[in-house]
């Protein structure tokens, strides 16, 4: 549903991640089941290597044109955490990467369409999968991760790229997830969505004390000031996938709605006349300033009445991106209602305390049996 | 030296190898507060949306195909009477047993074809869905539709027609063959034909780095398994990009010039395979080392005539190849089977020193021989600019520089086993029964060449998987049923 975490350069971390940790301690016999600080460390390793293989491309600091990240980043990522979780040498880390540089990747095209999910369910998968071979003694090229001209390694899905060391063992090590913190979505739909919503949100007020309530005949054009990215400009959507990646979608939405959540995206919702309606009145402009990364996009709405009066609202950070974090009753608000869907309140109250106490946990998988 | 040294002794000069000493060093005194409170805001919204996912159409959908995954259906190893394993693993297993020693066809523009489409159709035959009887005509057809879109798509990028540096084309083109044919075997009407194809597209692709490690079967492999999933995916309905093979963004994501095409009309369609057929290898080694081994073995042949049948190992000065520029093929000292497979240097000495090639020539003892060593330090390349890195156009010359300062050379511009040159019906069959008899009993060995020579004719292509699985002989010529 497009609704997990994002990270700065652009993935979907977690989500590559969790599930392959939460398998892998399943996978693991009784004795010898990792406790909660090592699961949180395998998943800290495993975000960790994804965001220093993004820094490796200046192209990974903005919105992807060609390869889906988390395909790319999110494969090696779950890779190096299941590699940690099942306490491979050395070597086998090596080799668990190179293993998974084979398997990751996969266009763009396919994102807005119901294959994406897909892209994260392969992920953390194959990243399993590749550390589960490595674990047997598989190997890979050793220098899957530098740069060798005329033979890609994992610079094959960068057009630019320029690898680094991290820093040594032993020595201080700065977790990234330390300095940049992650964007919670507050609904369902892509990140850049957010900033838009936001902003119509804003607006929508502005109108509502201008003519008392919303009155969509009293507007005559709808102006969106986003960034240049294709796979997010949409006109008019016609799935629930698109839906989720359309600026023009998400911002009559939250105009006609006064918020977007959950039930924005259903058939019904996505196909009614008045949203329609307002559909055909949005055009959309790319200021030069607006730029496809999420660290320094905004959002601008802006009301062209027929009255002549122009009403506008822009949305430099949404609430729940990294500059304006989700506070702890909004994060817990968004997992009740989620887990609600399909759990027993007992079930969602348990799983919220061992996340909670999970540094004090002495075996792990006993989050996994929680779900 | 071994791949362990090359660990140790350059972690701290390869970005791989920091990587890996990071990801096995870090430990948990060195979480911080800050990451931890973080880690645990994730994880619980990750859970939750998560939760919340499994109540969504993709997710029923995939929850349903992965369940395959813990039934009683199950495809053949080949080679294997013991144990089974459900289809995806089946066409995963065989697959990589079909590329693991470089052995498999090879085609022009550059892929492995074969191998990315036959294992996944054989395993899906087995694990019809209604257990429906598949013909051997089915597989056949379904077998070139598998390839003929590979060629296809390579021919949608100049890129392709050269050895390749960045993909490696099997886990490219080969994925989104499979895909092709498993579609075609099971049926599916057009749009789930084009959305195997968008799916596909999503596990496509491998570095071509881990050529010439024991990764580069697993590619072949991968694209015969994840072309069948994503056949199977399409089935269960779910959805990709309509449009994956006309957007850069789509197939266009592998290559840096990408210009799509459509197919010819049905009406008398033109087979690639018709116009441009494959090489046959004749040795499990990289394509381009066969004209290497047909060069060395020729001008061997040359200096034992010159020098009363002996081979002249002591007063060889230099040995120098002639061959295209192919960084992933140019190995000095290769150190392991794989990068023996891939190795100009390797073959030539091997085919000196040795007078032909065989499957033998890559075992250990003979990969670390001596002899072998010594004539390798004595040989150098050269990438003439006349020499270009494609399958159809490329040649090699040998040169030895005796001591006593004569030079005889040989040029081999099309190997025996070459599209241009191809293997006699007696050369294939002889190469067949001896990869085959290590495995399989005789009757078995036979029963499956006489299958395939009759494909066409047989009625329930299920009698291959059984040969193949090595069952014992007479249950086997009743099988044998033709149309």
């Amino acid at each position: 549903m497009d609704f997990d975490d994002t990270w700065h350069p652009a993935t979907h971390p977690s989500g590559a991640v969790l599930p392959a940790l939460l398998a892998a301690s399943q996978m693991l016999p009784p004795n010898t089941k990792p406790n909660g600080l090592e699961f949180l460390l395998a998943f800290n390793v495993g975000l960790e290597v994804q965001g220093r293989l993004m820094h490796f491309s200046t192209e990974a600091h903005d919105i992807p044109k060609r390869f889906h990240p988390p395909s790319v980043v999110g494969t090696l990522g779950s890779a190096a955490a299941a590699a940690k979780l099942l306490s491979l040498s050395s070597a086998q880390c090596c080799h668990a990467l190179g293993i998974a540089a084979s398997l990751a990747g996969a266009p763009m095209a396919n994102a807005a369409t119901q294959a994406k999910p897909l892209h994260v369910g392969n992920a953390t998968r194959l990243g399993l999968e590749a550390a589960l071979l490595a674990a047997r003694g598989m190997e890979a090229n050793p220098l899957i991760l530098d740069d060798i001209p005329g033979c890609s390694g994992f610079s094959a899905f960068y057009s630019v790229y320029h690898p680094k060391p991290l820093s040594a063992p032993g020595g201080h090590h700065e977790f990234l997830l330390e300095k940049q913190d992650i964007a919670f979505k507050r609904f369902p739909a892509h990140l850049g969505m957010h900033w838009v919503v936001d902003a119509a949100l804003s607006v929508r007020n502005l109108f509502v004390n201008y003519a008392g309530s919303f009155s969509p005949s009293l507007i005559r054009t709808i102006v969106l000031k986003i960034p240049v990215s294709k796979y997010i400009n949409r006109p008019f959507p016609s799935s629930e996938h698109q839906a989720r990646h359309s600026f023009q979608f998400n911002a009559c939405a939250a105009l006609l709605d006064g918020e977007v959540g959950l039930g924005s995206f259903s058939e019904s919702s996505i196909q009614r006349q008045e949203l329609r309606e307002l559909l055909g009145k949005v055009v959309v402009e790319h200021p030069e300033d607006n730029v496809a990364n999420f660290d320094k996009m905004y959002g601008e709405v802006a009301l062209l009445l027929h009255s002549g009066d122009v009403l506008t609202g822009k949305c430099d950070t949404f609430y729940g991106h990294w500059r304006k974090p989700l506070s702890k009753e909004s994060l817990l608000k968004k997992f009740r209602s989620n887990a609600s869907h399909v759990l027993p309140e007992e079930k969602i109250e348990a799983i919220i305390t061992l996340v909670d106490n999970l540094e004090n946990l002495s075996d792990s998988s006993q989050l996994a049996c929680s779900l | 030296m071994a791949k362990t040294d090359v660990l140790t002794s350059v972690w701290g000069g390869t970005v791989t190898g920091n990587f890996a000493k990071v990801i096995h060093g870090l430990n948990a005194n060195q979480l911080t507060d800050q990451v931890i409170q973080r880690s645990k805001r994730m994880i619980l919204d990750t859970l939750g949306v998560g939760l919340l996912g499994t109540s969504t159409e993709v997710c029923h959908k995939v929850a349903q195909y992965s369940k395959i995954y813990s039934t009683d259906l199950s495809s053949t190893i080949w080679g294997h009477l013991d144990f089974r394993l459900p289809p995806l693993y089946a066409a995963f297993v065989n697959g990589v047993a079909v590329h693991s020693m470089d052995f498999d066809d090879t085609w022009h523009p550059a892929t492995h074809p074969s191998g990315a489409v036959l294992p996944a159709l054989i395993a899906l035959s087995e694990a019809f869905p209604q257990k429906k009887k598949i013909s051997g005509l089915d597989l056949l057809l379904a077998f070139n539709v598998g390839i003929e879109v590979q060629g296809r798509l390579l021919h949608f990028s100049r890129e392709a027609r050269n050895i390749p540096k960045r993909f490696h084309p099997p886990a490219v083109v080969g994925t989104m063959g499979s895909a092709a044919a498993c579609a075609k075997l099971l049926a599916l009407d057009q749009p789930d034909c084009k959305n195997a194809l968008a799916i596909a597209a999503s596990y496509a692709g491998a570095p071509l780095a881990n050529a010439a490690t024991q990764i580069k079967p697993l590619h072949v492999g991968n694209a015969a398994k994840h072309g069948l999933e994503a056949a199977c995916l399409a089935l269960q309905g779910l959805q990709g990009n309509k449009q994956i093979l006309d957007m850069e963004s789509g197939m266009g994501a592998f290559y840096t010039d990408y210009s799509p095409q459509t197919l010819p009309t049905l009406h008398s369609y033109p087979w690639l395979l018709d116009q441009q057929d494959v090489a046959i290898k004749r040795f499990p080694a990289h394509l381009a080392t066969h004209w290497v081994a047909d060069a060395a073995s020729s001008l061997r042949r040359k200096l034992v005539e010159r020098t009363e049948n002996l081979f002249p190992l002591d007063k060889i000065e230099k040995v120098i190849l002639k061959v295209p520029e192919v960084k992933y093929v140019n190995r000095p000292s290769p150190a392991s089977e794989h990068e023996a497979r891939h190795s100009f240097q390797f073959v030539a000495c091997s085919a000196l020193l040795d007078g032909s090639m065989s499957v033998e020539s890559f075992t250990s003892e003979n990969v670390h021989r001596p002899a072998l060593r010594a004539l390798l330090c004595k040989t150098q390349l050269e990438h003439p600019a006349d020499n270009t890195p494609s399958f159809d156009s490329l040649y090699c010359e040998v040169s030895v520089t005796l001591r006593d300062g004569n030079t005889i050379s040989d040029r081999c511009t099309t190997f025996y086993g070459h599209w241009r040159k191809p293997l006699e019906k007696e050369d294939l069959e002889k190469k067949f029964q001896s990869n085959a008899l290590g495995t399989l009993p005789a009757e078995a060995v036979e029963g499956i060449i006489e299958t395939v020579y009759n494909l066409e004719k047989v009625e329930d292509c299920s009698v291959l998987s059984t040969f193949l699985s090595g069952q014992s002989a007479r249950a086997l010529p009743e099988k044998l049923r033709l149309l």
